[in-house]
């Protein structure tokens, strides 16, 4: 190392020394955020105000832009399809949410106890999850296909013969939000587990011996102290619904979005539109209010439970 | 942690050394990866080979390109997709719309207006001599022109017939000599067919330009058209009605079903060759398919039957290869098209006979071809579509996706959906002639 070197490293090391200890570990703290920020603003930030600014221009897909203003906005109003799309996403999202909650929590309480069958049980539920949504979706399929599909066969055992799980309007998005609770059910079953675990056993012990059965503990002490948990759940299962995680590649191969378009989701039409027809400025217009209405979604469950805060009395 | 290469052990500003050099590496990289691609041979973007699904094929594409390139000194690099990647997912648009779309592509003629109207397909009418051009029969060229020129070489003709399955029949004391002629006799022999875990007949059940183009030719036996001399829709008319009841009413009846098995209507071996179907409306690849994937099936090909007063006709697809205007250089992609398929040389007329013929089985969309290989042609289920099926074929249409959509959505809701077959056809006129009203492009054929 030369004169000069060392001279410049002392110079910094002094001028290091003089920082005060919050500001360096803040300094540092920025440097640790920094690549997973800018990963963020990259990757999501940066797409997102490009999507936005897409949505003022009709794009042909070939390099035409035109700008349309609030164009694609009034289209969208006019355009049967994307309420008709609107509706079933919110159908869809009615459906799914409150399955997901009940199938969720009803496994949780399940297995929740530390036993190997109850270890083996959570694996089994929590296996669709590491099975790709392609094949979740091509099993569904099979299973129901008409006459000779599990579903379709079950059915008839029942007394309902003849019925199309996949090919009937009335029931296609049904059998589409089977697939999807029954894909995601293991992860909130984890979830749920995780917050049962959390609650000390001795409040049970105290109902008990108040003369609780197990149901009063359950609404009285399991419900109520798992509504951190709960207000998690709700709000992940209803972005992933209303957004159409998981459900587009599910109707993607189950049904692409037929029959009569009963099961097109808003995120399968954006989709469509964007690579079918090539309207990227239109499908741009569309996930942009998709954008805000998961937006809005999520401020109205934070403002019902003050920023996600319980308190229990 | 040691540093393995110094011996001294890493620290904050060494490891932030090492990815600022990593960064400027990879920048530095970028630069030359570019000037790498552009300097790279012709892109055909397709969904046959090299790795394609069916060997035969991608041997066909494989060779061809081997062909040129040992000849010509601007080479041409194939890119396999995925058929479920290529037009029916992201692939192909989204690399146009990044602006870094194939020099060399394929297309059906369900998507020719919109890539036209984009004006990204090359005029190849200056690279085909006249007499390759007159090799060409008017009802296969005509959908991929305009204006008198050539914007796309087709490489087949897929016209679409029935296929049964002749045990099926043989079960329901059926044969060759009931296969129906009309309307009425295939909904009745439809529900003769169906049993308790069999469908008499399959048409196509998934929303797509597939269920369109099976459609169509049942539109056109009655008379019906989309749109008059003036452009305006004629979507609403008896044809039309009749062509969308009869689905109707082979789901209704429960002679058809709601949804076909393995990858839908087009799909002849997970449907006809594994008995879930009698009957399966079906193009002509099916040979090959069957000849494939289930070659001790028995079954037998009759062409669409007609309603009453009607006249037959059948639809023929096909995909075409068309050259990049934006590409790095259409001329060069122009005269392989041309070379490829388009061209009087012997190899030119026998690439085409191969591919429909042993690679594939099509109809050929050249005269020559159809000639050099009348035995082939003549062959089998094969000579069946040569003699009575594709003698009917009409070009599959070419329109915009605005409109592709509004008759599918009217298919769908009558099929499917109880949607009152005129209801579903008024609504679709409806939304035809609004979209046409303002419609700037190719003419739709």
């Amino acid at each position: 190392m030369t004169a000069a070197v060392a001279k410049r490293e002392v110079a910094r090391r002094r001028r290091a020394a003089h920082l005060p200890n919050e500001r360096r570990e803040a300094i540092a703290g920025l440097l640790f955020i920094l690549p997973d920020t800018l990963g963020l603003f990259v990757f999501l930030g940066l797409p997102m105000i490009l999507a936005i600014a897409l949505s003022a221009f009709d794009v042909d897909g070939f390099g035409g832009y035109r700008f349309v203003g609030l164009g694609n906005y009034v289209r969208m109003t006019a355009d049967p399809l994307f309420w008709s799309s609107l509706r079933v996403t919110l159908v869809f999202a009615a459906m799914a949410v409150p399955l997901l909650y009940v199938t969720g929590l009803s496994l949780a309480l399940l297995v929740q106890r530390s036993s190997r069958f109850n270890t083996a049980m959570r694996f089994l539920f929590f296996a669709p999850q590491v099975v790709s949504l392609v094949v979740v979706g091509l099993v569904w399929q099979l299973m129901s296909v008409e006459k000779l599909g599990v579903l379709p066969r079950f059915a008839a055992s029942l007394g309902f013969g003849g019925v199309s799980f996949l090919g009937d309007p009335s029931i296609a998005l049904f059998t589409i939000v089977l697939a999807f609770v029954w894909f995601l059910m293991g992860f909130y079953m984890l979830i749920f587990i995780g917050g049962l675990q959390d609650i000390p056993r001795e409040y049970y012990e105290a109902a008990r011996m108040d003369g609780a059965g197990r149901r009063a503990s359950f609404w009285h002490i399991t419900l109520p102290l798992l509504k951190p948990t709960s207000f998690f759940v709700l709000i992940v299962s209803t972005v992933t619904a209303v957004a159409g995680q998981q459900a587009f590649d599910l109707v993607y191969v189950m049904t692409k979005g037929g029959p009569a378009n009963s099961t097109l989701l808003l995120i399968s039409y954006i989709y469509q539109q964007a690579f079918r027809y090539g309207a990227f400025g239109y499908a741009a217009a569309m996930a942009t209010l998709l954008v805000v209405i998961l937006m809005a979604i999520t401020l109205i469950f934070f403002a019902a439970t003050r920023g996600g805060r319980f308190q229990y009395d | 942690m040691t540093n393995e290469l110094t011996g001294r052990p890493w620290s904050r500003r060494s490891f932030l050394k090492a990815g600022a050099g990593l960064g400027a590496a990879g920048l530095a990289g970028l630069p030359l990866t570019a000037a790498r691609a552009e300097s790279a041979a012709m892109n055909f973007m397709q969904f046959i080979g090299p790795g394609g699904p069916a060997k035969t094929q991608s041997d066909w594409i494989v060779q061809l390109v081997d062909a040129w390139n040992s000849a010509h000194d601007e080479k041409v690099s194939l890119e396999y997709v995925p058929d479920s990647e290529y037009i029916g997912g992201t692939k192909l648009s989204s690399s146009f719309a990044s602006g870094a779309g194939p020099d060399v592509f394929l297309i059906s003629p369900g998507d020719f207006l919109r890539y036209y109207n984009g004006g990204v397909l090359a005029d190849l009418s200056p690279f085909i001599e006249p007499a390759a051009r007159a090799d060409f029969p008017e009802t296969v060229i005509a959908n991929r022109m305009v204006d008198g020129k050539i914007f796309g070489v087709p490489m087949e003709v897929e016209p679409m017939a029935f296929y049964y399955s002749v045990k099926a029949f043989e079960d329901a004391g059926l044969s060759e000599k009931d296969v129906p002629k009309t309307w009425d006799e295939l909904l009745e022999i439809g529900k003769k067919l169906t049993t308790s875990d069999r469908y008499g007949l399959l048409f196509e059940t998934a929303p797509g330009y597939y269920q369109n183009f099976t459609w169509y030719p049942f539109m056109w036996q009655g008379g019906g058209e989309f749109q008059d001399a003036s452009g305006k829709s004629t979507f609403d008319s008896p044809a039309t009605v009749a062509a969308l009841k009869l689905w109707q009413d082979a789901v209704a009846s429960g002679a058809a079903p709601r949804q076909a098995l393995g990858g839908g209507g087009s799909d002849i071996v997970a449907n006809l060759g594994s008995g879930y179907c009698a009957i399966q409306n079906m193009g002509i690849w099916g040979i090959s398919d069957m000849a494939n994937n289930a070659p001790d099936f028995k079954y037998g090909v009759f062409r669409l039957p007609v309603p009453t007063g009607g006249k037959y006709v059948t639809v023929g697809g096909g995909w075409a290869f068309v050259a990049n205007a934006r590409g790095r250089n259409p001329e060069a992609a122009g005269r392989f098209i041309a070379w490829a398929l388009a061209s009087m040389s012997p190899d030119s007329i026998q690439r085409v006979v191969d591919w429909c013929t042993v690679a594939k089985s099509d109809m050929p969309p050249r005269d020559s071809a159809l000639k050099a290989g009348a035995a082939a042609f003549d062959k089998g289920e094969l000579g069946v579509f040569t003699r009575e099926i594709h003698p009917g074929t009409r070009a599959e249409p070419r329109l915009p996706p605005e409109v592709y959509k509004s008759i599918s959505d009217a298919i769908q809701g009558a099929m499917l959906g109880g949607v009152d077959a005129a209801e579903a056809a008024r609504i679709a006129s409806q939304q035809i002639d609004g979209f046409l009203a303002t419609y700037k492009g190719a003419p739709l054929l």
